[in-house]
């Protein structure tokens, strides 16, 4: 039973927890994001967003503005804020941090790779990653040329290492392998951080055990509706999936079998959390999943802020700014493209 | 005898000159109705490419910035997976250029060449209507045969960002394949408007 938090949690966590709920109220209404809909150009968007949290970081930017530049610099408020935490967290706060950047971590890996793959140059790699996944030996990921050098060379020193125990093998990198890959770290990134947390025990536990969840599961059926159609088995499909989650073990089961959208539907209608998501897609469409899926995170996420003296709320923060980035992405590019009327096609408010 | 060959020859003159007005008024109407499908063809390939650059900004909002982005383009020399035929014609009149688009031809896959895949454009487009990967049942085995090979032609393009692309990407692969068919046809129209108003003009020279 938790409870007992209350008497403990803010001698090491008090203040970083105040920290992050000053940062979450200076997240972007539904009035902000209305005056930015109303944009024409993307210096309107910068004009807008000079008044909010993101305006020193995009005040010097020269016009004409680019989406990526908006992105990039929104992205460098998320950066600035996180080390900050880094820094003042203590154990186990600190590890609980670092676990949210794995995933970051995850995706510039295989970008490297694939774009060595693709004989691109390591520079320009370096900076596309996104700097929250960033490591000292990142750039040493180009001489690798099968998993078993990319675990021996540079990740075995890196906090990815315990993940490729699934997939070392001696097989040249392609884009298949490397999609399994990608995958497969992610499945044993998230099984890594739910035990973690489950080990905090308390609040912690049980709020991060439902975003998990909630993230395995969307896991799921993202792998699922994206290997419809191509050459991915269903074996591999199905050792893709974590283990965990609400569809787990039964709606794997099902899920691995399916062939199109509208199975899906049928298999993720039999879980009440999940009737109210696909009751907003019409048959036989997947566009508006996405909107759906992230719809429900900024709901769970925002719950975790109605309790205390838990971690839940440094991950929720992450998560609802990355969620904000994306849609100023998005409304910078409805803007840039003169496609307004598309605006609310994918951003989800967050109040 | 004199008066009635000189009747014979002015009929035959009327007639001769009424033909040559026919064939310019035909040439007119067939320079009009070019120009007419290639404004059409012009607004559909706009709209056709808005169409694409949304979707492909779709896609990006939802794989992430780090899966799709020009960084992971294929730099490898490989063959080209469309190219362009153009074939001059030459009548008694006038030259014409056609155009004319082989897509997803490989070496391996010869075959595959605009004439046949414009048999499934139709089903295509429906097909990206409600979902990319839909099979049709009842096809007959060569359209289906084709129909595979494109879909792996399609595929191994977009594996540059993953195996596991959003069916957002499949949408945005099938705009743009739209576009340049729709692009392809605007040359071949140009084509046959340079050539008309050339007639059109030529007519017009012989009627003056």
């Amino acid at each position: 039973m938790y409870g007992f938090e209350a008497l403990t949690f803010n001698i090491h966590g008090g203040y970083l927890e105040a920290i992050v709920r000053g940062h979450r109220s200076g997240l972007l209404t539904a009035a902000d994001y209305n005056n930015l809909c109303q944009c024409e150009t993307l210096d309107d968007i910068k004009m807008h967003l000079s008044a909010t949290e993101y305006g020193p970081y995009l005040q010097n930017e020269p016009s004409p503005l680019h989406t990526t530049t908006i992105v990039e610099k929104c992205t460098l408020k998320l950066v600035e804020d996180y080390k900050h935490m880094l820094c003042q967290a203590t154990e186990p706060l600190a590890t609980f941090l670092e676990y949210i950047t794995y995933g970051h971590m995850i995706d510039n890996v295989v970008l490297i790779v694939t774009g060595t793959l693709h004989e691109r140059d390591v520079q320009e790699l370096l900076e596309k990653c996104h700097p929250l996944g960033m490591f000292d030996s990142i750039a040493t990921l180009a001489v690798a040329q099968n998993m078993r050098e990319l675990y021996r060379l540079v990740l075995v020193d890196t906090p990815l290492a315990p993940y490729f125990s699934e997939c070392i093998t001696s097989e040249d990198l392609d884009d298949m392998n490397i999609e399994i890959m990608r995958n497969t770290l992610y499945k044993a990134y998230l099984e890594d951080f739910y035990k973690f947390c489950q080990k905090l025990g308390g609040a912690t536990a049980e709020i991060m055990s439902d975003l998990l969840s909630f993230e395995a599961d969307r896991r799921a059926v993202n792998i699922t509706i994206n290997s419809i159609g191509t050459e991915l088995t269903r074996d591999d499909r199905k050792k893709l999936y974590s283990s965990f989650g609400l569809l787990y073990p039964y709606g794997h089961e099902e899920l691995a079998v399916c062939e199109d959208i509208d199975q899906v539907r049928g298999v993720m209608e039999k879980y009440p959390p999940y009737q109210s998501i696909f009751a907003k897609l019409s048959y036989g469409e997947s566009q508006m999943l996405d909107k759906a899926f992230y719809e429900e995170e900024v709901k769970r996420l925002c719950l975790a802020f109605e309790q205390q003296f838990h971690y839940g709320v440094f991950f929720a923060y992450m998560r609802l700014r990355e969620q904000e980035i994306r849609n100023l992405m998005w409304i910078s590019e409805c803007v840039a493209q003169n496609q307004k009327s598309r605006v609310h096609d994918s951003v989800v408010f967050i109040f | 005898m004199g008066q009635e060959e000189e009747k014979g020859c002015s009929e035959n003159g009327v007639e001769s000159k009424e033909e040559e007005q026919d064939e310019q008024e035909n040439n007119v109407l067939r320079f009009l109705d070019s120009l007419d499908s290639y404004l059409v063809l012009m607004d559909s390939l706009s709209s056709t490419l808005r169409q694409g650059w949304m979707e492909l900004a779709s896609a990006r909002h939802s794989m992430g910035a780090s899966r799709l982005n020009s960084a992971l383009f294929d730099l490898k020399h490989h063959n080209a997976a469309t190219s362009l035929e153009v074939n001059h014609h030459d009548d008694t009149t006038m030259q014409q250029t056609y155009f004319n688009l082989c897509k997803w031809a490989s070496p391996d896959t010869q075959n595959l060449c605009s004439k046949e895949t414009k048999l499934e454009e139709g089903e295509l487009l429906q097909r990206k209507a409600s979902s990319p990967q839909i099979r049709h049942r009842g096809a007959s085995r060569s359209s289906v045969t084709v129909d595979d090979q494109v879909q792996k032609e399609r595929s191994k393009s977009l594996s540059v960002f993953g195996a596991l692309v959003s069916p957002k990407l499949r949408g945005a692969q099938l705009s743009f394949e739209t576009a340049l068919e729709t692009l392809v046809e605007i040359a071949n129209i140009r084509s046959s408007i340079l050539c008309t108003h050339d007639q059109v003009q030529e007519g017009m020279k012989t009627m003056t």
